[in-house]
């Protein structure tokens, strides 16, 4: 078949088991090739990438140790030791069905199911190899980031209908894409389409309508992509994304939770479940991720010490806002920060992250000197850090749950003014203060605030009421949204919906406003005289 | 028995089937490693390597159609359709068995365009194939043909011998119909039932795949046949 010169090749064969690694081994030197390493593990086999160029890697799946030659790849690929150029097989004893799953996040070259035999191992590396003999040219020209010589190429190759020209359209749509070529990519994706319903151009169309803004219209493709093959995770990536650009927060989380459901160890999508189910305020489902991001981060090159910090955080906010979890949170979260200290080592920043989320914990759990002791630790450790606002808050939330309200308060006054011209840092410190901070979070309540009162205007008291409740989700403690809250219920009773749960929303409100204002706000006249409103409206 | 037991009984099987597999996996390789390395020196010998070599195979073949039925009950069988030259599947599936077909002394010859391409999950149809396959070296007297075509828009893929051929009973039913019961009632035509849901997995407007059966041309044996849309 080839012309492929085999005693060239370099090839390294992944597998723990030895008596396969010498079966593979004289299946290749049976062909010809010269140049052949073994590896019994992963860590051997990323040891022999960062000095070595491989033509092939050859790795088994189940490697024994826990890590699997998926984490290979993601690590060589993430680390960078080996570029397009090498091909990696996975070669595994389960259906490849299994593990095709997670591949879509980090895509091997091909799969081969043991048992293997030299005939087929060759027939596949023929193929391979000549089929990377013929994109090794638009590889350069990616690599050197010359994108118009690459979309020349691959055009070339897509319209030579043989056998390299399908892989050759995939990458011309995705780089179309990627350049911002719509109306091309387009039109590729709409002609693969003609002939087949394939599901990498739908997706492409979907993209490109995103691309453009046709966020309604892509959502609708894309649900219909996943409804037709509910086990195809990219759409789900898409689709999150689009409901995230439509500022769809709650289907956002639904969509990471289905890809999720489906492949569970991917350890980047439940970092993203964990961080969109915190925004969204369900830190149940926010814990469950983060648990499960620090467990698989022990095998994947995506573990950071940053996942248990988040874990921590996370299992506070439960015990502070007392939401039904396991009792034993507490202890589970200063377990996770334990491992942290023992799986990486600790910038002086995390080491006091990791002292001041230790002590925010024990002072929940009512021991107020281990708590200082933690405290007292992290600021040593932050004497020789520069100021960083995540530590920073931190603080603030430590001093928060040893009950230090005014040094809290002190503390905030003064990250405002240190953090006047962060933007980034400002929108991090909205969180604790009564006004927003930042422009952006300033710009997005004036809106929606805007929006609320228009519809309250309208006599829509419950769209006004779901937005001003979206803006309380973000500013807990902002005097002006609560008011609102309390008027546009207060229109409620009055256009005649006197119903218990509407009085007890509304006599809560004012409790809560009570708690945040004195004479002194600007806001207090306002506030007397919803109260006045609601007591006679609740009559 | 109660509802739970019978589900967990499902679980242990699935992950013992799984286990089975991957020793008969390694038998197999050991096996065809011994034979490679003292090839058989009379007729006797050869037999019973074809003997082993066979049943080795076919048990393979069946774990992993068990393990596929398991997930499609399961709905965990992904099903992943893109283009692939048909070729490409038909090879792997000889190099495959190339030694079970050697031990057996059958021959196989492969009729198929080097150009001709298709829409098809490149996995399930390479294990329908595979399976079909060692079927056929069992039954076969000398030869086996593989060959596709397309045929009124479906992708034919025929694989004849020249045994004796499919008995009666089987071909008798209308195609299309291995039902779920005759698959439990006796554990036989488990290999059929398995083809025939594969090629329904494969569906392109309005038009879903099936399977054939008949005795005949073109080696006077059996033919299968699996048509895709």
């Amino acid at each position: 078949m080839s012309g492929i010169n085999y005693s060239k090749l370099s090839i390294l064969i992944v597998d723990d088991f030895s008596s396969f690694r010498n079966t593979v081994n004289g299946m290749l030197t049976g062909l010809g090739v010269e140049r052949i390493e073994m590896a019994a593990s992963a860590d051997e086999a990323i040891g022999w990438c960062r000095n070595h160029f491989f033509d092939l890697v050859l790795c088994d799946y189940n490697l024994g140790t826990g890590r699997t030659g998926q984490h290979v790849l993601e690590e060589l690929r993430y680390r960078k030791l080996i570029t397009r150029q090498t091909l990696f097989l996975i070669v595994s004893a389960e259906s490849s069905r299994t593990i095709v799953m997670c591949a879509y996040d980090c895509e091997p070259d091909d799969f081969l199911m043991k048992p293997i035999n030299a005939r087929m191992l060759q027939q596949r590396m023929d193929r391979l190899l000549r089929q990377r003999q013929i994109l090794t040219p638009v590889y350069k020209a990616l690599d050197e980031q010359n994108y118009s010589k690459a979309m020349e190429l691959l055009i070339d190759l897509s319209l030579a209908e043989d056998r390299h020209s399908a892989i050759a359209q995939k990458l011309l749509g995705s780089l179309f894409v990627n350049q911002g070529e719509f109306d091309k990519a387009e039109k590729l994706y709409t002609r693969a389409l003609e002939v087949r319903q394939l599901d990498w151009a739908r997706l492409g169309l979907a993209r490109v309508k995103q691309a453009r803004g046709e966020l309604e219209l892509a959502g609708n493709w894309l649900e219909k992509i996943v409804d037709d093959n509910p086990l195809f995770l990219p759409a789900y990536d898409v689709l999150a994304e689009n409901w995230n650009k439509q500022g769809e927060s709650y289907n956002v989380q639904f969509t990471v939770q289905r890809a999720v459901d489906i492949s569970p160890m991917s350890i980047l999508r439940q970092k993203h479940l964990a961080s969109v189910a915190r925004d969204n305020n369900d830190l149940i489902t926010a814990l469950d991720a983060q648990r499960r991001s620090v467990k698989l981060g022990r095998l994947s090159c995506h573990g950071r010490a940053d996942d248990h910090f988040n874990f921590a955080r996370l299992a506070s906010l439960a015990v502070e806002r007392q939401i039904d979890v396991d009792p034993n949170i507490s202890n589970e979260a200063l377990a996770v920060l334990d491992s942290a200290k023992e799986n990486y080592s600790l910038s002086e920043a995390q080491q006091a992250q990791c002292n001041l989320l230790a002590g925010r914990i024990h002072a929940l759990e009512k021991r107020p000197d281990i708590a200082e002791q933690f405290f007292e630790a992290a600021q040593e450790f932050m004497v020789n850090v520069p100021l960083d606002i995540d530590v920073e808050i931190d603080r603030v939330t430590a001093l928060l749950a040893m009950n230090k309200k005014q040094q809290a308060e002190e503390l905030l006054e003064e990250l405002k003014v240190t953090f006047a011209n962060d933007q980034h840092a400002l929108e991090k410190l909205d969180r604790f203060l009564s006004e927003p901070a930042s422009d952006s979070n300033r710009e997005f309540v004036a809106a929606i605030n805007h929006e609320g009162i228009e519809l309250y205007n309208q006599g829509a008291f419950d769209d006004a009421l779901a937005c001003f409740e979206r803006a309380r989700k973000l500013f807990p403690k902002h005097v002006g949204i609560q008011l609102n809250i309390v008027q546009a219920l207060i229109g409620k009773l009055k256009s005649g919906s006197s119903d218990n749960i509407v009085i007890n929303e509304c006599r809560n409100s004012l409790q809560l406003v009570s708690t945040l204002i004195d004479e002194e706000h600007p806001q207090f006249d306002r506030f007397s005289r919803l109260k006045t409103m609601a007591n006679s409206a609740m009559l | 028995m109660s509802e739970a037991n019978t589900i967990d009984f499902s679980l242990v099987l699935a992950s013992s089937v799984h286990d089975m597999k991957n020793s008969v996996g390694m038998l197999l390789a050991s096996l065809e490693s011994v034979i490679e390395d003292t090839p058989p020196t009379n007729e006797i010998q050869a037999r019973r390597f074809s003997t082993l070599h066979y049943e080795a195979s076919r048990i393979n073949s069946e774990l992993i159609q068990l393990l596929t039925i398991y997930r499609m009950q399961n709905e965990f069988l992904p099903v992943h359709v893109d283009e692939h030259y048909v070729i490409d599947i038909l090879e792997d599936q000889i190099a495959r068995n190339h030694m079970l077909m050697e031990t057996k002394g059958v021959s196989v010859a492969l009729d198929c365009d080097h150009d001709l391409n298709w829409y098809f999950d490149h996995d399930l149809l390479g294990s329908v194939v595979h399976n079909i396959l060692v079927n056929c070296v069992r039954y076969t007297n000398t030869a086996i043909r593989i060959s596709a075509s397309v045929d009124n828009d479906l992708l034919c893929i025929s694989i004849a011998d020249d045994g004796p051929g499919y008995p009666p009973e089987m071909l008798c039913r209308p195609a299309g119909a291995v039902e779920d019961a005759e698959v439990s009632k006796g554990g036989t035509h488990l290999g059929l039932y398995f083809a025939e849901k594969i090629a329904g997995f494969h569906r392109q407007h309005n038009r879903t795949g099936y399977i054939d059966l008949y005795n005949g041309e073109p080696l006077g044996g059996g033919v299968f046949k699996v048509y895709i849309p």
